[in-house]
């Protein structure tokens, strides 16, 4: 029975470190990203997992001066153009837009909006040379007049315009710098998605290598290389919980280790206490990796936090080893009791299995399996493997301390119930939302990294996306000219006058030249005018802007004039203005070429930044075409969702990125309250069940309640919003604390008492004290004799799997990282402040 | 944008000033030393514009306005009106008659910059700046100097060979702009005395 014990786990084990071997681990935010999504939630992923904004890495050179930085970016971004894991590289070169301007040109009347048939009648050309003259006897004219030639009717300035909302950074020596030139700034682009964290840990060390070697000259050295986005905190967060999770349980377990062995001094008992957190954090891993395919770096970082519960059941097993208790015994007696414990956590958990959103649901498995095999370990592998004549002995001083101090702990019950009555003020006073209510609060990331990506960010202007218009179609020309009518209804927008082109003079054009008629006149009459001067948006993407649909292009084609019109309609244009003749010679050698082309494809963008952009705004699905037309400046999403639903049957969709988040994770945190209530009910109820006893439930539970409270307080007090993770720690606080009060609870009521003599053991009941008289009447006894061995032995297993607990848990605030810290910190307060609790409203009995 | 801030080369314009100078030892720091002085001042001018691309020249004419240290507006009345008004390191350019206005900070476009410098760097005396952007070198006589301002940067060495700007004591007289390609544009100062 006994070996069959053994070889049970022997196997079990040996299956848990196969599957456990083979583990993959996942480190990006998807861990939160719902496992059954609404449309836009599945957007949101798709963009948080894949998106154009995953793949952007931000590249800061610091510590050099101006020119050296300047120096190392323009090498930096030389070998990485030159390297396929990154798409797209950009440093603010000129030279690197050469092939989008020499795209731009050569595509000019494929791509103006302006080409129309009439844009080519001859008054038409005659303005648009009367403009050009202006601007090259402009300051621009220094630039222009070599474009005029081709380019006379300003096409090209039309094209260079649209992207002129765009931020750009300030650039000196000819690349991107901040404006207080302490760092040069990048901008790349990765080939591999976002959510591919090898691939981006490659990458990132492909940067470094990089770096390091367009730094390798001696006048070079020195400067620094900052890197963020996206994919850069992915694997930082995988390397940081890997680490956290290596490191951190190593010196976990070393420090629990030593206290083991102060109190036990024996090296047998460290390493066999050992045994049941090692199977039941294997076994949980196991089980998440059975039951998810992918175990998630926070859920691998939480399986520290076993090792500060589990080895509490090897604690109480050996605290009990002493002269009546043989390994095979010892936990008999307060098996009932123990067993109701590990059933009380599993109560607190198993709610954390229905969890819509993977990261609490693979928790909830992998605690509920960490702890049972843990226990199963504990009570049936334990014994077989020690030593059947083997005992511990407790200090002598350490429990008669504790005992003294639990019978006094009832002192402090006044102490106590003021901080219950502070807490509980200081909770209803609370100011400000209680809990973190965006879903950047369960990132991994540290402060300090965030704060370098935003200064990052605003250095280079780049794209924080918050709103897309999401466009689908059957096909890509489809998808396309939906995309181009989308435009249409935001150009408008943009203009301030959504209502309809038709109009001939909008208001906004009235309102230039005097504000007043603006107020009187157009305020009252159109809806959209009551703040003329900012538009609801400001700018928008879209990937018709360099790969207009065909309909368009054909279009276009269309209105271009023959050789001969043009030349007739350029000739009557010329009239008075003092331009060389022959002179627009290549515009119409231009215009006769793009006659004879075919529509572009996206095939021809191939090799330009403009293309990426294309590729990255339209991307196919199973379902068909997705155009995504990312927007700037928004002011006014409400107007722009409105304007955009007016033709109700298209299935475009405005989708606010950060609102999206946030709803998802208030979702999350309103489902979390709802099954941790849960739980605490299904622990009600099984307590009841066990105990019988309204009053043994009411005991148990009022430290646990009480110990919740305050907690919840002091993480408030301290100027934290609850995380969804701390309550994951106070269900963990109530799973550890629930064995304290258990065990106080059945001290304090147990009737049989177990007295030991010199010479003899006997058994007494609590109103039957004469056996206790008889034995400490003896002559010469000792002080430690006649008492209850027993229960010393417990208190001290409370004592030490508490120190052990604190130790486990209170190690993860240093961790660094956030969640853990959260989780730490909660249940290392929490299962002290059980204890105590315990001891102070059951320590008078316990100890009498 | 990028095209619109380049009409800030309108801003090579000079205006005129006036000072006591010695004419002992005259060099750089000297004629630097005496710019300046001058805190304020106004006057016409007159750009004409000879481009390979046109039949004949171009020519605008309008107000110039400096007031120390950082201040310089260019008014153009003719033909069509046009104003760029420089404020430390802020440009405003309206133009057309839609009065479409644009604002641009000066770090975030070198070469306005260095052509905004030229000019109001040497207004106001300032050899550092000029040299930041030039290779500075000065001929002639304090009753009649002439500075040659050769670009640093090779965008802006692309487009401008030379900057040429003659003047007499503390007065500017011609900022002429010598383009690569041979086009070159000349702007006549003269004092407003009113």
């Amino acid at each position: 029975m006994k070996r069959r014990a053994v070889a049970l786990w022997l196997a079990f084990l040996a299956l848990a470190i196969l599957v456990a071997s083979r583990v993959q681990i996942g480190a990006d935010l998807s861990a939160f990203l719902p496992q059954s999504p609404t449309p836009a939630q599945e957007l949101l992923t798709e963009q948080l997992r894949n998106g154009v904004v995953s793949r952007l890495i931000l590249l800061g050179i610091e510590d050099g001066t101006p020119e050296a930085q300047a120096l190392t970016s323009k090498r930096l971004a030389q070998q990485l153009r030159n390297d396929r894991s990154f798409a797209m590289v950009n440093n603010g070169e000129e030279s690197a837009l050469a092939k989008d301007s020499t795209f731009l040109l050569e595509n000019r009347y494929l791509l103006s909006p302006a080409v129309t048939p009439e844009h080519f009648a001859a008054n038409a050309l005659h303005d648009a040379l009367e403009n050009s003259l202006q601007l090259l006897g402009s300051p621009a004219g220094v630039l222009l007049k070599r474009l005029i030639p081709r380019d006379p009717s300003g096409e090209m300035l039309a094209l260079l315009d649209e992207t002129a909302g765009e931020n750009r950074p300030a650039t000196q020596d000819g690349v991107w710098m901040s404006r207080d030139s302490k760092r040069a700034l990048l901008l790349v682009q990765t080939s591999a998605p976002g959510f591919d964290i090898d691939a981006q840990e490659q990458a990132v060390a492909r940067i470094r290598k990089h770096f390091a070697a367009a730094t390798g000259s001696p006048e070079l050295s020195g400067q620094r290389l900052l890197l963020s986005g996206p994919g850069v905190f992915a694997v930082e967060a995988r390397n940081n919980i890997k680490n956290v999770a290596l490191y951190f349980s190593l010196f976990t377990a070393l420090l629990v280790s030593l206290l083991l062995w102060l109190v036990y001094r024996s090296g047998r008992v460290l390493a066999l206490s050992l045994l049941p957190v090692a199977s039941g954090a294997l076994a949980g891993v196991a089980a998440v990796s059975l039951g998810y395919g992918v175990v998630y770096g926070v859920t691998l970082g939480f399986g520290i936090t076993l090792i500060g519960e589990a080895v509490d059941y090897a604690i109480y097993f050996f605290t009990r080893l002493g002269r009546e208790n043989s390994p095979d015994t010892a936990l008999d007696t307060i098996w009932p009791t123990l067993r109701l414990g590990v059933l009380t956590t599993v109560c607190g958990f198993s709610p954390m299995f229905l969890a819509g959103f993977p990261g609490l649901a693979q928790l909830g498995l992998f605690s509920v399996t960490g702890i049972i095999v843990a226990v199963l370990v504990t009570r049936w592998v334990l014994p077989v493997l020690t030593p059947a004549n083997f005992s511990t002995m407790p200090p002598a001083l350490l429990s008669g301390w504790l005992m003294r101090l639990i019978g006094q702990a009832s002192r402090l019950r006044l102490l106590v119930l003021v901080a219950m009555v502070a807490a509980i003020i200081s909770m209803a006073l609370h100011r400000g939302p209680l809990w973190s209510d965006t879903l950047s609060s369960l990132s991994p990331v540290p402060a300090t990294d965030l704060q370098l990506d935003e200064a990052l960010r605003r250095d280079l202007g780049a794209p924080d996306v918050r709103y897309l218009v999401i466009v689908r179609g059957q096909n890509r020309e489809t998808a396309l000219e939906h995309a181009e009518a989308v435009g249409a209804q935001l150009d408008r927008l943009i203009r301030n006058n959504p209502s309809d082109s038709a109009s001939p003079l909008p208001c906004r054009e009235r309102a230039r030249e005097r504000v007043e008629v603006q107020q009187l006149d157009c305020a009252p009459s159109s809806l959209f005018s009551r703040d003329t001067n900012q538009p609801p948006l400001t700018g928008y993407d879209t990937p018709a802007r360099y790969l207009p649909s065909e309909k368009t292009q054909r279009a276009r084609l269309a209105a271009l004039p023959d050789a001969k019109t043009l030349r007739a309609n350029l000739q009557q244009a010329l009239a008075g203005l003092p331009f060389r003749d022959d002179l627009f010679e290549p515009f119409i050698s231009d215009v006769a070429a793009t006659r004879n082309r075919p529509p572009l494809t996206q095939a021809d963008l191939r090799g330009t930044s403009l293309g990426l952009q294309v590729e990255s705004l339209l991307v196919q699905r199973d379902s068909g075409w997705t155009a995504l037309l990312p927007l700037r400046g928004v002011t006014d999403a409400g107007l722009i969702r409105q304007t955009l639903a007016q033709p109700a049957d298209t299935g475009v969709v405005l989708l606010d990125l950060k609102q999206e988040s946030d709803t998802l994770y208030q979702s999350y945190v309103r489902e979390a309250v709802l099954l941790a209530a849960g739980g605490a009910l299904a622990i009600v109820l099984l307590l009841f069940i066990s105990l019988r006893s309204p009053r043994r439930v009411v005991l148990v539970l009022a430290p646990l309640a009480a110990a919740v409270i305050v907690t919840t307080a002091v993480v408030l007090a301290s100027g934290q919003q609850l995380l969804l993770f701390h309550l994951v720690g106070l269900l963990l606080a109530v799973a550890v604390g629930s064995n304290y009060s258990l065990f106080f609870e059945r001290e304090a009521f147990r009737r049989d008492h177990f007295v030991t003599c010199p010479g003899r053991a006997a058994f007494y009941r609590e109103d039957d004290s004469s056996v206790r008289a008889e034995c400490l009447a003896q002559p010469g006894i000792s002080k430690h004799e006649g008492r209850d061995d027993a229960r010393e032995r417990t208190m001290v297993s409370l004592l030490v799997a508490n120190l052990a607990t604190i130790i486990g848990f209170g190690m993860l605030t240093f961790s660094g990282v956030p969640i853990l810290t959260a989780i730490g910190s909660t249940v290392a307060l929490g299962a002290f402040l059980s204890l105590l609790f315990s001891a102070v409203m059951m320590g008078n009995k316990v100890a009498a | 944008m990028r095209i619109a801030a380049l009409l800030v080369l309108c801003l090579l314009t000079g205006s005129p000033a006036a000072a006591e100078q010695k004419a002992a030892a005259w060099g750089i720091n000297e004629l630097m030393h005496s710019l300046a002085q001058v805190k304020e001042s106004k006057a016409t001018f007159i750009e004409r514009k000879h481009l390979s691309l046109l039949k004949t020249p171009l020519e605008f004419s309008g107000t110039l306005a400096y007031t120390a240290p950082s201040y310089l507006e260019k008014i153009t009345l003719r033909p069509k009106p046009e104003s760029l008004v420089l404020d430390h390191d802020k440009l405003v350019i309206r133009t057309g008659a839609a009065q479409q206005r644009r604002t641009l900070t000066l770090q975030d476009y070198p070469a306005v910059w260095a052509f905004v410098e030229s000019i109001r760097a040497t207004l106001a005396g300032d050899l550092e700046s000029l040299n930041r952007f030039y290779l500075v070198s000065l001929e002639g006589k304090p009753k009649q100097w002439l500075l040659l301002l050769r670009p640093r940067d090779p965008n802006m060495k692309s487009l401008v060979t030379e900057i040429r700007i003659s003047g007499s004591a503390a007065q500017l007289n011609s900022i002429e702009i010598r383009e690569t390609g041979g086009d070159y544009s000349v702007m006549q100062i003269s004092k407003d005395d009113s």
